[in-house]
């Protein structure tokens, strides 16, 4: 509406961008500022008297930033010495950068590490529950017997992250590329994979039943001794995936997988077949 | 010009209190709140946008306020300020001080 007004804010924030409390801070008082504008150009007011009157009404706002960016910094500057065991529940990591930060068996829930670099992290045993991984970078991150209940990793960075015996439920994995990631012995059934790609997952030994992983692209994935019944990956794409299994039962639940429209490789059809799983509709590579 | 300083650092040390106060009244959001001051105090005292968030900053980190948001259509979701129990205290305890301070420099000045 006034952009005048947008980009003068955008202006005195410019050299701060990047925490989480300062974004806040930024869009609380374009709010407020907004809402004053209108009120002076309802007065009757012209559009250069409201602005200057506008932008008067601020004050020293730059101390009020460094308050909020600096308060994010302490923060930042803990995560290099050790945060195991602690509780930070709700705390805002935005942005920062914590590789090999260790956050083993601590309270994180609802915590915030959106874009963080967590390289490397240690998470094992930490309840992590409705914390929000958006654009990370979880590569080599130890996230095992986690509670992840609800979390969020949109865009995420996972290559070799290992989520094994953690609780996923809930948790929506979206428009991410998985590398290596490892998911063993994991509850995945109320977990939400949107958009992901698939390259050298590990499945083995998770209850996959019911997920819907239609479109979605796996090459050198393991469903080795997973449960899969009622799977949907429908137009899926799988390249040199392994479906093995110990147990008539894994087999019953194989059969019941729709791979309608699938594409696959010729490697992964006849391990397929070989089981005596024939899926019609796919076409073979 | 000294005269105007020492009055507006008098008030401004006292903008927490002035925040807790409207907001035993009512929830209220950052603009409604450096507006009431403004028309209660019939114009004398201007509170600026950033001495107010730097309050409300600071009350939030002692636990004397919350905020939550609110859902207002026009110009998005705001943030509303709430007082803790623990705020209602501390309101109540600066205004003993106050008075306090005000009974003695009354009889100094």
């Amino acid at each position: 509406m006034n952009n005048r007004l947008n980009e003068y804010i955008d202006g005195i924030f410019a050299t701060y961008e990047g925490t989480k409390s300062v974004g806040e801070l930024k869009a609380d008082l374009l709010a407020d500022l907004q809402e004053r504008y209108r009120e002076l150009l309802a007065e009757g007011k012209d559009e250069e008297t409201a602005f200057e009157m506008t932008v008067d009404s601020i004050g020293d706002i730059e101390e009020t930033v460094q308050e909020v960016s600096q308060l994010s910094r302490v923060l930042e500057r803990k995560v290099v010495t050790r945060f195991d065991s602690t509780d930070l529940r709700g705390s805002d990591f935005a942005g920062v950068v914590a590789r090999d930060g260790k956050f083993s068996t601590s309270a994180l829930r609802g915590s915030n590490f959106a874009n963080a670099d967590l390289t490397g992290g240690k998470f094992k045993s930490s309840d992590l529950a409705e914390a929000n991984f958006d654009g990370a970078n979880l590569t080599d991150a130890v996230m095992t017997t986690s509670e992840l209940k609800g979390s969020s990793f949109h865009r995420t960075r996972l290559v070799r992250t290992d989520f094994s015996i953690s609780g996923l439920e809930g948790v929506r994995f979206a428009d991410a590329v998985l590398i290596d990631v490892a998911f063993r012995k994991t509850d995945l059934r109320h977990t939400i994979f949107e958009r992901c790609t698939f390259t050298g997952v590990d499945f083995s030994i998770s209850d996959l039943s019911g997920l819907n992983f239609d479109g979605a692209s796996f090459t050198g994935v393991k469903f080795d001794r997973a449960g899969l019944e009622g799977v949907s990956m429908r137009g899926a794409i799988l390249r040199d995936c392994s479906f093995r299994g110990w147990s008539k039962k894994y087999y019953r639940a194989l059969a019941t997988v729709n791979f309608e429209g699938a594409r696959m490789d010729k490697l992964t059809y006849a391990a397929l077949k070989g089981f005596g799983v024939a899926p019609a509709n796919v076409t073979v590579e | 010009m000294s005269t105007n300083k020492v009055t507006s650092d008098l008030l401004r040390g006292n903008t927490d209190t002035m925040i807790l106060r409207l907001l035993t009244e009512a929830d209220r959001y950052g603009y409604e709140i450096v507006k009431l001051i403004g028309e209660r105090s019939k114009g004398e005292y201007e509170l600026k946008e950033a001495t107010m968030y730097s309050s409300v900053r600071r009350l939030e980190a002692d636990g004397d306020i919350t905020w939550y948001w609110g859902d207002e259509s026009q110009g998005g979701r705001r943030k509303y300020f709430r007082v803790t129990e623990k705020g209602h205290a501390t309101y109540a305890h600066n205004k003993t001080t106050w008075a306090y301070a005000k009974r003695v420099l009354d009889t100094l000045l």
